[in-house]
């Protein structure tokens, strides 16, 4: 009897759990759809308020306006998937750009003279810092948020001392078409940018090493136990992550074509921002890149649509501070967390 | 005698032997007019790293003080005419609600302190860009020294900031040895899962470091524009990282447990000897942000506690 009744529960309880089950699609799915879902009911919004938002040339202002940020968020994602952070996108792109641009200048000024090896220079170099910032983190055995937040401020200093306070000038047409440019509305910059992506997206599922920071971020412990040398992935991560940010720093340096010390102000909290709010967890081990580019179009929506239906732009480090909790807390599975530092 | 034993001994003896360095190589440092005015000078630095000594002390970190303080100095400089003295009661509150935020958003919505701090920041630079219509603001001379010129006078040619400095640590060293708050501090810092299952609410605990870090920001803010009779929202910018070298350096480690204010009070003082030794060689000012970077990556890598980090991420 007493049996029977709570066979009777436990299906009850299945039978619920069931219907539940189909009408709440679960989280996992909610979690992978929602930033798309976010993106469109922003573009839907702001073209409800202000129909001029929805423009081609409205969207290559904000794809201009993505395009080095989506760089920095692909660099910072693979670091995050890893369960790391990396802190240090602002220096190194503001070393990136400074020394690009001074040998780009001295080199002949235009991309038509031998003044082109300053690119790769600048990709090697963005290598070599996002090394340094490994090697730092890995060796020293400092948490990746204090090392990298360390060396960023060693970078802006270095780029300052480039500089020394002065901006450098990239007046040369040819490299200046990255952004002037245009091929179907968009300018050359914005198709380089996806075409980085796909690299990315390739580095990611395709190679080893993708693989690996997957394996380091879902468990560093068992990964270590499986044999990989996680340190090695790690190091390599941050040099990975370095290239993409010299590649932010040329598209940065082609968009306003200047370089300077601030060069990369403001790209932290955006870059950061971006990958969270577009889904990558910060335990690491979920999302990648593909999340990287829908939380930089998010922000820049943002941004742009702001402006465009006349809110005060100050309003958006607020917005974004509140968007990233926001998202933090929806990508948190509450269960698996005891205590946060 | 092991590396170990004398590590507690470290920022004193560090201290010491820059100043003698210093001194030795300028004969001007070691004046005491000149001391004074390095140490005056750093008074609002130092009232900062003092609240986020607390958020180091349980482990945590606080990257929105320097937002905070930018904030309040355009809160200052606005509300001065309306309020007067009141003000600067608005600017503790401010620092102190801004700061349970941050508290909150870490302990009940399990954010990670660097990410809610950072974003608790970009909402306090919304804020402060809102209220300063984006523009530098400035105090009326009058007012500020009527209402706040004792801040900045001087006591028997003693600078009065000092006194503020030193009546700030003695109450966050009373908080911190004296009282049951300061006990759980320490608790919460020296283990986390042990404090939860002694039944100590370290939630809460959490919280109010957030909210003495925030208040403490608020009024290293204050003083700052009160010394600069103004505000705008990146006036304080540059704060940051000294502040948290400051602490570190001082010996309380980014892992959080041991160390304490008096620590940070020495860290501070390392950290203008450093910057006033750099100005003598003639290491420009904007450099000193290398400096300190790699000063950084030194005091962590000596202090942290490897014991505590089961992984490093």
């Amino acid at each position: 009897m007493s049996t029977s009744a709570s066979d009777t529960a436990a299906q009850g309880r299945v039978a619920m759990q069931q219907t539940r089950a189909f009408r709440r699609p679960s989280r996992e799915t909610l979690i992978r759809w929602a930033p798309l879902l976010v993106l469109i009911a922003l573009v839907v919004v702001f073209t409800a308020i202000n129909p001029a938002f929805l423009s081609l040339r409205n969207f290559g202002r904000i794809a201009i306006a993505s395009t080095p940020a989506l760089m920095v968020a692909i660099g910072v994602t693979f670091i995050i998937v890893m369960g790391s952070i990396d802190l240090s996108m602002e220096g190194t792109i503001a070393v990136c750009a400074c020394v690009f641009a001074y040998f780009f200048l001295s080199w002949g000024g235009t991309l038509l003279s031998t003044a082109w090896v300053a690119i790769p220079l600048t990709l090697l170099l963005g290598a070599v810092l996002g090394l340094l910032n490994g090697l730092v983190h890995v060796l020293l055995r400092i948490p990746s948020f204090m090392a990298s937040l360390a060396m960023g401020f060693v970078g802006i200093g270095l780029a300052i001392l480039i500089t020394r306070g002065e901006k450098f000038l990239i007046e040369d047409e040819v490299f200046r078409g990255l952004v002037t440019y245009r091929v179907l509305g968009f300018p050359i910059m914005v198709y380089l940018a996806l075409a980085a992506l796909v690299v990315a997206w390739f580095i990611q599922s395709y190679t080893r090493l993708g693989r690996n920071f997957y394996a380091v971020g879902g468990g560093e412990e068992l990964a270590h136990a499986s044999g990989l040398d996680v340190r090695r992935v790690r190091v390599m991560g941050f040099m990975l992550a370095g290239v993409f940010y010299a590649l932010a720093a040329l598209f940065a340096v082609g968009r306003l074509g200047v370089a300077e010390s601030v060069s990369g102000a403001n790209f932290m909290f955006v870059s950061i921002t971006s990958v969270v709010v577009g889904g990558v967890a910060l335990w690491g081990g979920i999302g990648g890149v593909w999340n990287a580019l829908v939380g930089v179009l998010i922000v820049n929506v943002i941004n742009n649509g702001m402006v465009v239906i006349g809110l005060p732009d100050f309003l958006q480090d607020g917005v974004l501070g509140f968007l990233v909790i926001v998202a933090v807390v929806l990508s948190t599975d509450r269960r698996s967390v005891s205590f946060v530092k | 005698m092991t590396f170990e034993t004398i590590k507690p001994h470290l920022p004193w003896i560090t201290l010491l032997a820059l100043v003698a360095v210093v001194g030795v190589m300028n004969d001007n440092f070691l004046r005491p007019a000149n001391l004074l005015g390095m140490a005056a000078e750093i008074v609002p630095l130092f009232i900062m790293a003092l609240g986020l000594t607390f958020v180091i002390y349980i482990g945590s970190i606080d990257l929105s003080a320097q937002s905070m303080a930018n904030m309040i100095t355009v809160i200052a400089s606005v509300y001065l005419v309306t309020l007067g003295p009141w003000v600067a009661l608005l600017c503790a509150v401010a620092g102190f609600g801004l700061g349970m935020l941050s508290g909150y958003v870490t302990t009940r919505l399990l954010v990670p302190s660097f990410i809610s701090t950072l974003a608790v920041g970009g909402v306090a630079f919304s804020l402060a860009q809102w209220l300063s219509g984006q523009r530098a603001l400035y105090m009326d001379a009058a007012q500020r020294n009527e209402t706040f010129g004792w801040m900045i006078g001087t006591t028997a040619s003693i600078p009065n900031e000092l006194l503020i400095a030193l009546a700030l640590l003695l109450i966050a060293l009373f908080v911190e040895r004296r009282t049951t708050l300061g006990r759980a501090l320490k608790a919460v810092g020296a283990g986390e899962l042990a404090a939860t299952a002694s039944g100590l609410n370290v939630a809460r605990v959490k919280m109010l470091a957030f909210a003495i870090s925030g208040m403490l920001a608020a009024l290293a803010g204050l003083l700052f524009a009160v010394k600069l009779s103004g505000g705008a929202p990146t006036i304080a910018n540059g704060f940051l990282l000294p502040a948290i070298v400051a602490v570190l350096v001082g010996g309380t480690p980014l892992t959080g447990g041991v160390g304490g204010v008096v620590n940070t009070a020495i860290g501070v003082l390392i950290v203008a000897v450093i910057r006033s030794s750099m100005v003598y060689f003639g290491i420009d000012a904007t450099q000193q942000q290398m400096v300190f970077g790699l000063v950084l990556i030194a005091a962590i890598a000596l202090t942290i506690d490897r014991a505590k980090l089961r992984t490093v991420k």
